[in-house]
């Protein structure tokens, strides 16, 4: 069976700059990874590169054995969350927020009770009165956490995370933990938080587009 | 009744009514001469061609010129619609051109043949007038749809990749900016509809009146002509921002056009 995703040996350059040079890794379904790195170095757009918001200058990237053409982006997109450093809510209230896939085709057969939103709230220490709340009112860190509850609602299995746990304190981030690192779900990253770099199986390091490390062991 | 005729010493006394804001202007130190004297000048040849054009054609009242006066109009009211909505005439001259010519033609034949009923389909007296009101309103509403819709996803651009991860379609993705946009386009349209004979009374209407029509006859025009506006209008935007997007996003549904480009 082949790998969920593969890198094989990919280039991406905009406006004459390198994002990412010559990079190869596989990540299988189940397996958590993350890249870690200097601001800059091309983390955010090795996620960006799976879901087509980058063009490929070099090399090819695979989702389950399948070259990158737009209808598999389109799964990819179909399949995952994506949710990014500042996270976009796009709605007045945090309700609303949560319920916006439901206004879509591809989601709309099932759009979420009430009940079911507060209990996902709970799962990631966020309380039931939040959803009421603004989405301009909230802080960084109850964005991220809504983002993410957005995502499960929808109920995928392929996480591309972007540093999601930068804005929590210590009781959010176990909450967060707890809600990623499930053994069905697969998991690419960006993170400097060393307890999330601690519970990934792979973490890449890139420097400068380029990846110059790989372990499997985080201390 | 006819219309009482503005005789050349006559024409010389409008010109020198202009010289009063002129002086006024100059009195309080706008530098705005030159261009005003540029504009009036402009004015009276365009006009002037005009009315050689228009006299050649009522007199020959042949369906193929005709068509062709029409063709000219909806050519240069594209060029202009992109120019000012800035917007690539390499992406989009089929796209506008398709949907301004279906709602001109859709709209002024619609007025002529069912409404007017008029002898003929091509008749110049009716098709130049009728088509020329439709179309240079049209051209007003297009210009800020467009604009505003691709303005607008620019500077939303985060926004609209999140409706497309979240998983909306393109045009799911797209659509609170094409509403938005089409509400803008629209505005002016239902405005000037509802404050009709209120706050001015429309040029169409004076002109009818001046023209010695009888006041209830030029209201009966006035009212088709807003009708066939604001339906052109309606549905020239709608169809320049729908028949747009295929040429605006890639494959993958990104926005692969740059403002201004060529």
């Amino acid at each position: 069976m082949p790998p969920l995703i593969e890198f094989d040996r990919v280039t991406i350059t905009a406006q004459d700059k390198t994002l990412l040079a010559d990079i190869s890794f596989t990540l299988n379904t189940g397996e958590k990874a993350a890249f870690h790195g200097k601001s800059g170095a091309g983390k955010s757009t090795v996620l960006k590169a799976l879901l087509g918001l980058h063009t490929i200058s070099q090399g090819k990237i695979l989702f389950n054995g399948q070259p990158l053409t737009a209808p598999v982006i389109q799964t990819i997109r179909h399949d995952a969350i994506y949710i990014s450093q500042e996270p976009i809510l796009a709605a007045q209230t945090v309700q609303e927020a949560l319920l916006l896939p439901f206004q879509f085709k591809a989601h709309s057969p099932h759009k979420p009770s009430r009940q079911r939103l507060v209990e996902m709230l709970a799962r990631l220490d966020l309380p039931a009165h939040v959803l009421e709340q603004q989405t301009g009112c909230i802080s960084g860190g109850e964005k991220q956490r809504v983002a993410l509850a957005r995502g499960l609602l929808m109920g995928k299995s392929l996480y591309l995370l972007d540093e999601v746990t930068s804005a929590l304190d210590a009781d959010s981030k176990q909450a967060v933990y707890n809600v990623c690192f499930q053994t069905e779900t697969t998991l690419l990253s960006v993170a400097y938080d060393p307890e999330w770099l601690a519970r990934c199986d792979t973490i890449y390091t890139l420097q400068q587009g380029q990846l110059v490390g790989i372990q499997h062991d985080y201390p | 009744m006819t219309t009482l005729d503005i005789e050349p010493p006559q024409m010389a006394v409008l010109y020198a009514l202009a010289l009063l804001p002129l002086g006024l202007l100059q009195v309080i130190g706008l530098k705005l001469s030159r261009d005003i004297l540029t504009s009036l000048l402009r004015m009276t040849v365009q006009l002037g061609l005009v009315g050689i054009y228009l006299k050649t054609l009522f007199a020959l009242n042949d369906p193929a010129l005709n068509s062709l006066w029409v063709l000219v109009m909806l050519v240069v009211a594209d060029f202009s619609i992109l120019k000012r909505a800035g917007l690539s005439r390499r992406h989009f001259f089929l796209t506008t051109f398709a949907a301004i010519a279906f709602s001109t033609v859709f709209v002024t034949l619609y007025l002529m043949v069912l409404v007017i009923q008029t002898p003929h389909f091509y008749d110049a007296r009716y098709l130049v007038p009728l088509a020329g009101m439709v179309l240079g309103n049209c051209l007003q509403s297009t210009v800020i749809a467009l604009e505003r819709f691709y303005s607008s996803l620019r500077k939303n651009e985060q926004e609209y990749l999140t409706y497309l991860l979240l998983g909306a379609t393109r045009w799911e993705a797209v659509r609170p900016y094409f509403l938005e946009s089409i509400k803008a386009a629209l505005s002016p349209t239902i405005a000037s509809m509802s404050t009709m004979g209120l706050v001015s009374l429309p040029g169409m209407m004076t002109g009818q009146i001046l023209g010695g029509s009888e006041p209830w006859l030029a209201v009966k025009y006035q009212i088709a002509i807003m009708v066939g506006i604001f339906t052109c209008t309606t549905l020239a935007c709608l169809l320049s921002l729908k028949l747009s997007l295929n040429k605006a996003f890639n494959e993958l549904d990104i926005l692969k056009i740059n403002k201004n480009s060529p």
